[in-house]
């Protein structure tokens, strides 16, 4: 039941808001609405954590524990970046950057785009999966180009065109598995539930041609290396807290879509080809972007990069399919959701007090904004994997299963990016903190919703994955039995 | 029957190819499309199934008559040159064109599993179609030229699962449709956004944003 709330409450909200005048109420209703979204999805994934039995409504929406997962990770960071917007989007309206028009067609995209994002893990049918991704897209193009300058409109162009590309090679995919599974009973529906049950019957060479297409296409979307080119753009040109749900949960929800056709992969082909791939895929991510982030100058852009790695990290993590790496990835699906969207609500307070995006001239953030300075410290060392916080504990046992399981190659050379990426991180982050304030600049107030998302996130990325072990005996449970044969 | 608009299909696929101005590009657009619903409604006859007569009628309203139209408003509207900005020049692009059917229909042999009739001509076809939408985003520079070259695609995946699985389920293909339309619609949307504030609509030229 709880899902028709988290399905409803968007789309709802989207309706609503048009005919809200005011844009500061828009938004609290927006946090309303979407706290009742968080505390579903919460409840939703103790159901499903515990019984394990998936929920189904008329084969169109299935949910198993991965879907209920999906969800729960996208209505944290889509609670989170409601809450930042009042304070963000009320402070470029007084500025005059957007007119109160404008700041009312940003709410009703936002909830439109979280609509689509929040369908994508509940539909059973893998054509609706398709049209449920390309929708996030055609939604999200707006919130990127939504300043309407030659660079926003430039990136936005750029996305809509270069993920329209994949994803049609996606729906090439797509209906080779429908081939696939088309030869054996005659008709096919299309639907997931059917396809996994007779995966084992279906005809390897049209199953390993098909995945290839699957993973290009959506990997494209979930920003895998080399088909990453329009993430830098999109996410430095979105509107703060669209970045944030770009980076946090819309690379992840394409990467639901390549677990759930991998499984049909793993039940038919056996898991080393799956595997194979997505380590592949992974270290040319990895190494890619630890590249671009050593020489980077400006500020979103680096944030984009460092996705690039975390959605490289957590492909290696599913391909390697130890119990202890899955569990790893799964868990840093969710840390690097919160801890992503952390340093993007960060990375967009800096941005707009000093109005620019290059790092170079981004200089004494602490004594500017101190609050966001301190929050932004402390998240700098939680994405890079420091030890008291969370992704520190995915990112271990994602290396221990590696060496566990004698791939050491792949365990050093993540070791090797991640400090790597780790050291410019310090040296960029460093100085743009604790630098010269330039003189022009005062200390700045900031907004009350703002502090409290920073709050919210901060709570996920230093205890998140604490409550996550508490219950790992399910965690570790649920990823044994996720790439079961 | 079907082989003579099969072989239209593949004719206005080679017209798009050696096209050198949008206008000629959306025009042979449309007869692709226009092949395309007809073999949707020589389908539709044999097996005389309601769902079939409505994706073919909405195949024919959307592809065939509302997107070419609202395509070449686009260029009445943005008053840009109708110069498509050939990366290769048509000769070469012929050459391409012919590699990639012979290539199309390598694959179709691998993937095929049943040898008689048309079945693995449709496919050759169908993968024809998607590779040359492929080949028209890279190598065309217009932003209409790609918006295009993503159209030809999706007519070539439509072909291909009305070959090969015997289309999609109904209320999927209902949706694909709902999709492709809308995303036409955003681009355009941003192409007119682009002319306003570049004054061209030169793909090869937006590059502010590197690194």
């Amino acid at each position: 039941m709880q899902i028709f709330i988290i399905l409803g409450i968007p789309i709802l909200l989207a309706g609503l808001t048009a005919f809200i005048r005011n844009h500061k109420s828009a938004g609290i209703l927006n946090c309303v609405g979407y706290l009742a979204v968080l505390i579903a999805s919460g409840i939703l994934l103790k159901n499903s954590v515990c019984s394990s039995a998936p929920v189904a409504f008329f084969y169109f929406i299935y949910l198993d524990t991965l879907s209920a997962f999906f969800i729960f990770v996208i209505s944290v960071v889509v609670f989170a970046a409601a809450l930042y917007s009042i304070g963000y989007i009320d402070n470029d309206v007084e500025k005059g950057t957007i007119t109160r028009q404008k700041a009312k067609t940003y709410y009703i995209l936002f909830n439109l785009f979280c609509a689509s994002m929040f369908f994508v893990p509940a539909v059973n049918n893998c054509g609706m999966l398709w049209v449920a991704i390309e929708m996030t897209t055609l939604i999200s193009a707006f919130l990127v180009g939504f300043y309407n300058t030659k660079k926003s409109v430039e990136a936005a162009w750029k996305y809509i065109i270069i993920c329209s590309v994949g994803i049609i090679f996606a729906l090439l995919g797509t209906i080779l598995f429908s081939y696939a599974d088309s030869l054996l009973e005659g008709t096919n529906t299309l639907n997931w539930t059917d396809m996994i049950a007779n995966a084992s019957r279906m005809d390897k060479n049209i199953l390993k041609i098909a995945f290839i297409f699957i993973l290009v296409g959506y990997g494209t979307k979930a920003g895998l290396a080399p088909m990453h080119t329009w993430l830098p753009d999109a996410h430095s040109q979105a509107v703060a807290p669209i970045s944030a749900l770009l980076s946090g949960v819309l690379l992840k929800t394409a990467l639901y879509a390549i677990l759930r056709f991998g499984l049909i992969v793993i039940n038919g082909v056996g898991f080393s080809y799956f595997g194979n791939l997505l380590v592949l895929f992974g270290i040319i991510s990895l190494v890619i972007s630890g590249g671009f982030i050593l020489v980077q100058k400006d500020l979103k852009r680096l944030l984009a990069y460092s996705s690039i790695e975390h959605m490289g990290i957590i492909s290696i993590g599913f391909g390697l399919g130890t119990p202890l790496t899955i569990a790893g990835a799964l868990l840093h699906v969710f840390n690097h959701a919160v801890t992503k969207s952390f340093m993007f609500f960060g990375a967009g307070n800096i941005v707009s007090t000093y109005k620019k995006h290059n790092i170079k001239a981004l200089r004494g953030v602490i004594k500017t904004l101190p609050f966001t300075g301190i929050m932004t410290l402390l998240g700098m060392f939680a994405l890079t994997g420091f030890p008291p916080f969370s992704i520190f504990v995915s990112e271990i046992l994602i290396i221990l299963g590696a060496f566990l399981k004698g791939s050491y190659g792949i365990a050093t050379t993540l070791l090797l990016f991640l400090s790597i990426i780790f050291g410019s991180f310090i040296f960029n982050y460093g100085k743009m903190l604790f630098g010269n304030l330039p003189k022009e600049l005062k200390k700045q107030s900031e907004p009350l919703s703002g502090k409290l998302a920073f709050l919210f996130l901060f709570f996920q990325i230093s205890f998140g994955a604490v409550v996550f072990l508490l219950f790992q005996k399910d965690l570790l449970c649920f990823a044994r039995k996720l790439f079961q044969v | 029957m079907q082989e003579i608009v099969l072989f239209g299909i593949v004719g206005s696929t080679y017209l798009m190819v050696i096209a050198k101005r949008i206008p000629a590009l959306i025009r042979s657009f449309r007869y692709q499309s226009l092949c395309l619903f007809l073999t949707t409604l020589l389908v539709a006859l044999r097996e005389q199934t309601i769902d079939l007569y409505i994706v073919a009628f909405l195949l024919f309203v959307l592809k065939v008559i509302v997107i070419p139209h609202f395509l070449y408003r686009i260029i009445k509207k943005t008053k840009v040159s109708e110069d498509l900005g050939l990366f290769i020049n048509a000769q070469m692009s012929l050459l391409w064109a012919l590699g990639l059917t012979y290539l199309s229909w390598l694959f179709a042999g691998r993937l095929s599993t049943s040898p008689n009739g048309t079945g693995p001509i449709m496919l050759a076809v169908a993968f024809f179609v998607v590779l040359t939408g492929t080949f028209l985003m890279i190598f065309r520079m217009t932003a209409l030229a790609q918006v295009i070259g993503l159209l030809v695609m999706e007519n070539g995946l439509f072909l291909l699962a009305a070959t090969i699985s015997g289309g999609m389920p109904f209320f999927v293909e209902i949706a694909i449709f709902f999709d492709v339309f809308v995303s036409v619609l955003i681009m355009g949307f941003f192409v007119y956004r682009i002319n306003k504030f570049f004054t061209h609509i030169d793909v090869n030229k937006l590059s502010r944003l590197k690194g």
